[in-house]
Parts: structure tokens; sequence; C-alpha cells
């Protein structure tokens, strides 16, 4: 009686229901291929005004199929994905499939003991995940013996700047001023944490890619990319405790996944009970600089490249 | 000594945070290709900004309108291309695809061997790897979803649920692949973002939790506006829909919403309570086409239809096991039968009902007490939004029924006039001794409450993976 109960195609308010044949069980790669030669340019994927016809959708999996290849990944490999609804999931969830490797998809809001299991348990030989979350697999990199390749792409960088809480440190130094990204890390979480130290806040510690901390609690963040032969560091120290709750009212997030979103945070001014200008923090910045690395620093004015490069960013910085 | 030039910046805006670091670069590599890289020195930038600012990743989604009133200036981060700055360690994917072919056979598999390995909790330990084949996805798009959620390839469904998530992956991206049906991916969930997503893309399928129904009959209410009616078929699953919210949500939309449901260790659905005629309240539906559903004792053997057992399940969809744990495979998979953990019963017509978890059933004095159907009475109440109930131990160390209680906007309620409410409706017994108001229940990012969370028993240290 039950089974009586559905029939094939029975679209309730009017709409074609008629959809691709598929003529027998194959494997999800093979279903998808098939479905790409029976729809070809049809529009497969709608994603924030962009477009990907079935062969486009098609073409970009093969190329991560292809690429993933290259990296030594093979069939029954697994591949660990950590993304959110953007094409780029699309691409490598069937990149995947059509190598015949095994897709490991888990929560973007996975901290680190939730990821280092799935990453072990599975033995994910390479994730794929968003840009900003490249940090958090460097961190956990060497409990991770297995995983051999983090693959980023979409960009869903989200840092919150107070004209009283927060300084923004940036530096752009030559590679071979470094014995690598190890170094590089480690040198500016020491020049942190003597600022740190100089201004008051004498529990700072500092011990891998990632945050300073005093005690459990986040009080800078510090990121390190690289472009050419370039660092590029990026990172935000708190001299003061953030209304979070302001900057929640532009973003959504649903309420309960809230307090996940944000880690614990201090601030100098909540460790010291004073708050530093940020002409104390530059010349305690500069001569921790001086102390920890033996560097100069001397003001200075944009070249003219700079300056177009500049203004170019700026305009791309409010154009979405 | 090395120097450094320095700019300081003490006032500046979002988009100078950006820039400045972005500028410096691109500066130092186009001189290295004119040769005059040697004239721009390693720099350093300190900066403040003069209002509060966001700076947002270009696949973050901002309010502007918001952003505006609240006086919170807004830049944005490119994406990066295939020369942009990557994370030290990492591999750029646009890079390695740009050099790789772009025609690619898919390789031959036994359908057997799994496809994807979806890590769930069950009620103790560490989460397990469900192994999902290629022959259990198969099953899941051409017997089970098809049947009663007919995509086709002039459909467009909206995909808003996390597709790591095997509800989304599986009832969303490989249904819809399979059907040849248009995706349109949302990537970050706010009621106001999927509105826009079905209104723009004229979806005409939606997949999505109980929580988004309930908050879009909400937004549709405020805007007092012509809701888009282009929705043909919805589906709802993850948890209970409340029936005042798909009475809502089918007519500000015009629609119609089925109720599924479905494990991991399914690949998703195995039944559906379809809309129209067939629909039963309260009732997760028949079993799918494909799909043998029956009811355990605590010995493995059937219980006569409307008696109360676990919910077992045989069929294509089911997964061979969990990934390296043959003993919890054994546990939970015997003779072909997957243990659900699901309490529940089946009626004379063969549809299926849940009671509950087995694990958070409530026993006093010797009755069980479906937290679900205490729920459910709470839910009438006008005043309230959401309701979750648990056991406590009272002050003799006996379960007694507590209810945390989300209160509709701008309502007060007291705790007496909601056990008063249920006293009118339950057994003595079940009303609830305990009453707890509380903003916002815990929930799994599918919409499921969390009673671990309620119980107080998994701080966030603890937190594994929260969703089956």
């Amino acid at each position: 009686m039950p089974f009586g109960l559905f029939k094939k195609k029975t679209g309730s308010a009017g709409g074609d229901a008629s959809s691709v044949q598929h003529d027998g069980p194959k494997t999800v790669g093979q279903i998808f291929e098939e479905t790409v030669a029976s729809l070809k340019k049809r529009e497969a994927i709608t994603y924030e005004g962009k477009s990907y016809s079935f062969r486009e959708v098609d073409e970009q999996a093969s190329r991560v199929a292809n690429g993933l290849k290259t990296l030594g990944i093979n069939a029954g490999d697994r591949v660990a994905m950590m993304l959110p609804n953007i094409p780029e999931f699309v691409f490598s969830f069937y990149g995947i499939q059509k190598l015949g490797a095994i897709a490991v998809p888990f929560n973007t809001l996975y901290k680190g003991r939730e990821i280092i299991h799935i990453l072990n348990d599975s033995g994910a030989r390479a994730i794929i995940t968003l840009t900003n979350s490249a940090n958090l697999f460097n961190e956990i990199r060497e409990d991770c013996p297995a995983l051999e390749h983090v693959i980023v792409t979409g960009q869903r960088t989200l840092v919150f700047l107070d004209p009283n809480g927060t300084v923004n440190v940036q530096a752009v130094v030559a590679q071979d001023a470094f014995e690598g990204p190890d170094d590089a890390f480690r040198k500016f979480g020491e020049v942190y944490v003597e600022t740190l130290k100089e201004l008051g806040v004498a529990e700072a510690w500092y011990k891998h890619q990632g945050a300073v901390r005093v005690g459990g609690k986040k009080i800078a963040n510090i990121v390190i990319q690289e472009i050419e032969n370039l660092y590029v560091l990026n990172s935000v120290c708190f001299l003061d405790n953030l209304q979070m709750d302001d900057y929640f009212k532009v973003i959504y997030v649903t309420p309960e996944l809230k307090d996940k979103v944000v880690e614990p945070m201090t601030s100098v001014r909540e460790v010291t009970g004073a708050l530093p200008t940020l002409e104390q923090f530059r010349d305690v910045f500069a001569a921790s600089l001086r102390a920890k690395l033996g560097i100069e620093i001397e003001p200075g004015q944009l070249k003219r490249d700079e300056k177009f490069g500049y203004e170019k960013n700026r305009a791309l910085a409010y154009k979405q | 000594m090395a120097n450094w030039r320095l700019f300081f910046n003490p006032s500046g805006d979002a988009a100078d945070i950006v820039s400045y670091g972005a500028a410096l670069a691109e500066g130092r590599i186009v001189g290295k290709y004119q040769l005059s890289g040697g004239s721009l020195s390693d720099t350093l930038v300190i900066q403040g900004v003069k209002q509060k600012s966001i700076v947002a990743g270009a696949d973050v989604k901002v309010d502007k309108e918001k952003s505006t009133k609240e006086n919170i200036d807004v830049a944005y981060a490119s994406r990066q291309g295939r020369r942009g700055a990557k994370p030290v360690g990492s591999i750029n994917l646009s890079e390695l695809m740009s050099k790789a072919s772009a025609t690619f056979e898919a390789v031959d598999r036994d359908l057997d061997d799994p496809a994807v390995l979806i890590y769930t909790s069950g009620t103790t330990g560490k989460p397990k790897g469900v192994m999902l084949s290629h022959r259990n996805f198969y099953s899941q798009c051409a017997d089970v979803s098809t049947s009663v959620f007919p995509l086709g390839v002039s459909d467009t469904v909206v995909l808003v649920l996390p597709l790591y998530h095997v509800y989304g992956l599986s009832n969303g991206l490989l249904l819809g692949i399979f059907n040849g049906t248009r995706l349109a991916l949302v990537p970050q969930y706010s009621p106001q973002a999927l509105y826009d997503a079905i209104e723009s893309t004229d979806a005409t399928a939606l997949i999505a939790v109980p929580a988004m129904y309930t908050q879009l009959v909400t937004l549709a209410k405020r805007k007092k506006a012509q809701m888009p009616k282009s929705l043909r078929i919805c589906v709802s699953g993850g948890a209970p829909l409340p029936h005042r919210v798909l009475e809502d949500f089918e007519k500000e939309f015009n629609t119609r919403i089925a109720e599924g449901y479905g494990l991991t260790e399914t690949t998703s659905a195995v039944c559906l309570n379809e809309f129209g005629e067939n629909f039963k309240l309260g009732s997760i539906g028949p079993p799918a086409p494909g799909v043998e559903m029956t009811v355990f004792d605590d010995q493995n053997n059937p219980v006569p239809t409307g008696q109360e057992g676990e919910i077992v399940i045989k069929g294509d969809v089911v997964t061979k096991g969990y990934w390296k744990l043959p003993e919890e495979t054994a546990s939970t998979i015997i003779d072909g039968w997957l243990h659900t953990g699901d309490l529940g019963y089946v009626d004379e017509d063969g549809f299926f009902f849940i009671t509950d978890r087995k694990k958070d059933l409530i026993i006093r004095g010797g009755y069980n007490i479906s937290p679900r159907e205490v729920e459910e009475v709470v839910y009438t109440h006008p005043k309230v939004s959401e309701a979750a109930v648990i056991g406590v131990p009272d002050k003799r160390g006996e379960e007694a029924v507590k209810t945390f209680v989300v209160l509709r906007d701008g309502e007060t309620a007291t705790e007496r006039e909601i056990v008063e409410f249920c006293e009118a409706h339950l057994s003595s017994y079940k009303v609830p001794k305990y009453v707890e108001f509380i903003e916002q229940l815990p929930k799994s990012p599918t919409g499921k409450v969390l009673r671990k969370e309620l119980r107080g028993e998994s701080g966030e240290s603890d937190r594994m993976i929260t969703e089956n």
C-alpha cells in the first residue's frame, strides 16, 4: 500500500517536470557526465548574477580532476572539502568524483579539534578550503601527518575595526630576509609579544601561526600571505574590546551560531586598564622591531606605481 | 641594520586597510619587471580607522542599507586571482586549474565503493565517517527523491542548505544534477538572502529546514508585500516542521511543502509526507520506493501495527557502514537493517510516526514520556515561538519534564501560564515541572534542536559534530 502512493513525476502546481534520463546505476561522476552530454550549454548554476552552463561546470570539474592528479591524488584517495555553497564547491566535488577519489565535505564552522579528527580518521591527502581558513590548516598541519596539500579558493575574510579599539599592522617585505614562512611568522609573533609586554600585557604569548593570546583569549591576529618573492603580513591588534553587536547588525549570522563565530577576545585596555594611543603603539612597535629584528623604520611616501595601485585598489574595495 | 619605510595612517578608512598592502605588493612586483624594484624597500604600515569599519571578503554578504544606517564603513577584499597573493604553504585552486586540461573522462569505479564520507555523531564518541557509495546516491536520486520531489530541466532549485551536509548534498546538488535542474547557489543564509534568491532566480523548488520556513513566513508578514509565487514544490527536513508554519508558508508563497525524513546513513531521505490528499499531520510519511521500513522491538523482532519501537530501514540508500569502524557498523546494521535509534510506530495505512530518539526519552514514575509530544503542545500556545523539552532530575532524583520556551517577539508570559496550558492538554505526568524562558534554542546548522546543550552535557570545547 505505501508504495502505491508514489508516482513518478507528480509535480503539483504546473511546471515542466521532464528531466534527464539515465539508463541505470553509474558512478556519481558518470551520472554528471550524462547530464552534461544531454544539456550542454543549458544553464546549470546561477550564483551572484554569474552563470555557468553544464558544459562549463564540466570543464571546471575536469580541471580540478586533472589538477589533483598532478598533485599525486588518485582514485580511492580522500580529498576533504571545507567550503560554503560557492561554484568552487560544485567544481571541486565533481572533479573529485570524476577522478574516482572520495570527497569528505564537512562543516565550515568546525574548529581545530573537530577538523583534526576528521582529517586523520579519513586520511585525507588534500583539503580544498576558503583562503581565509588556510592559516587554520597551517596551525594544525603537524597534527595531521597524512595531509599533504592545502588548496585554497574564495574569499570570506571578516575583520572588524574600531576607531579606538583596533590597530592594523601590515608589512610587505622580501622573502629572502626570512628563512621561510615559519620564520616570518615566528619573528613577527615575537615583535608582537614584545610590543604588548611594553604596553603592560605581561602575559602575552605566541606559539605558532595564528593568534597572539593572553591566556586562551586572542589579543592580536596574524596572517601572512605570499606573492612572488614577497611576504605580505596582515595583522590586527585589539587595543580595546569591540562592541560586536553593531557589526552583526550588518552581517547576518544566525543567533545560535554567533557565539561560535566569534572567538573569545581580550584587549590591552581590558588587561592593563589603560588605552594606548595609536602613536604610542607605533613607537613601541618600532622599538620592538629594532630590538627583535634589528630593523630601523623611517617615515616614507608612496612612489608613483604604488600611488596608482593604491587608488585602483581603493576603487575596487568600494565597488562591490 | 636594515631600514624599512613606515606609513602611519591613524585615521584612515576601511578601503585604506585593503589598499595599502595590495598597492605596496603590486608596486614591488611591477617594479621588479621594470628593473626599478630596488627603489622600493620593505615597508611597514600602521593604521587606525576613523569610524567603525568592516573589511569583508568578496564572498561575505553585507547588508549595505544597514551599514549606511549604522554608519559602518565596509570595504571588500577581492577574490584572489590565479596570480594573486595566497596564504603561505597553500596552493591556489584557480592556479592549479588554469594549468590543467579541461577534459577528463570520469574514472570507472565499483558502484559499492564510497564516493563520499560524511562525518556524523551518534549518541556517544567521536564522529564517524559514513561511507556513501555511488549506488547509494543513484538510488537516492532515481528511486527516492525523484518520486516526491520531481525536479526537471525547467526547474530552478535554491541551494541554501549547506552542501557539506547530506541533506543539501544529496537532495540538493546531486538530485539537481541528476535531473538537469538549474541550481541557484546561496553561499550564506539570511532570511533576506533566501528571499532575494527565490525572487531573482524565479526559483521553482526549495529544500530547506524548518527554521528557514519559519523566518521566511515572518519576513513575508513583515513586508506585507506580494510574495514571489514561483515556487511549485518545497521540501522540509532536518527537524519537525510545526504545522502552523507549514500552513502559513503554503498560503504566503502559494506552494506546497512536503516533509522529509532521513539520516546521513540513508543518504538523506527515506520517506516523505507528501503534500496534497496523502498528507498526514505529524507523520513522516510512508517509505519511498526502494526503501523498506519497519519497527523492531529490543530483540529485533517486528512489532504490531501502532506499537512503538525502533524504526529500522533497508534498501540501496543504506550505507555499507562506518569508515574503518567494523564493530560500530555491525551493531548499527544487523541483517541488512539499519537501526536508526529513532522511536516510532507505523499506522494501518503504512504511515510512519516518530515519537522520539531513544536517548531523549524521559521516564517518570515508570511511564515513558516523549519530549516531542510535550513540545507539540507547548508550541500551540499562542505566545510561544519555539519550545524544546528535556528530562531533568527533580528534588527526589526522579526524572521530570522541563521545557525551554522561546516567546514570540514582544510577548511576555509566566511559567504558571505555560504549565496551566499544558495541564489542559496533557496527562498530569507529562506536564512540565520546570519552565525556562530563553532567547534562542541551540540548534545544529540544519535546525535540529541540540538537546544535549540544553541538558548542559556538552560545552563548546567538546562540541564535535552536531547534526545527524
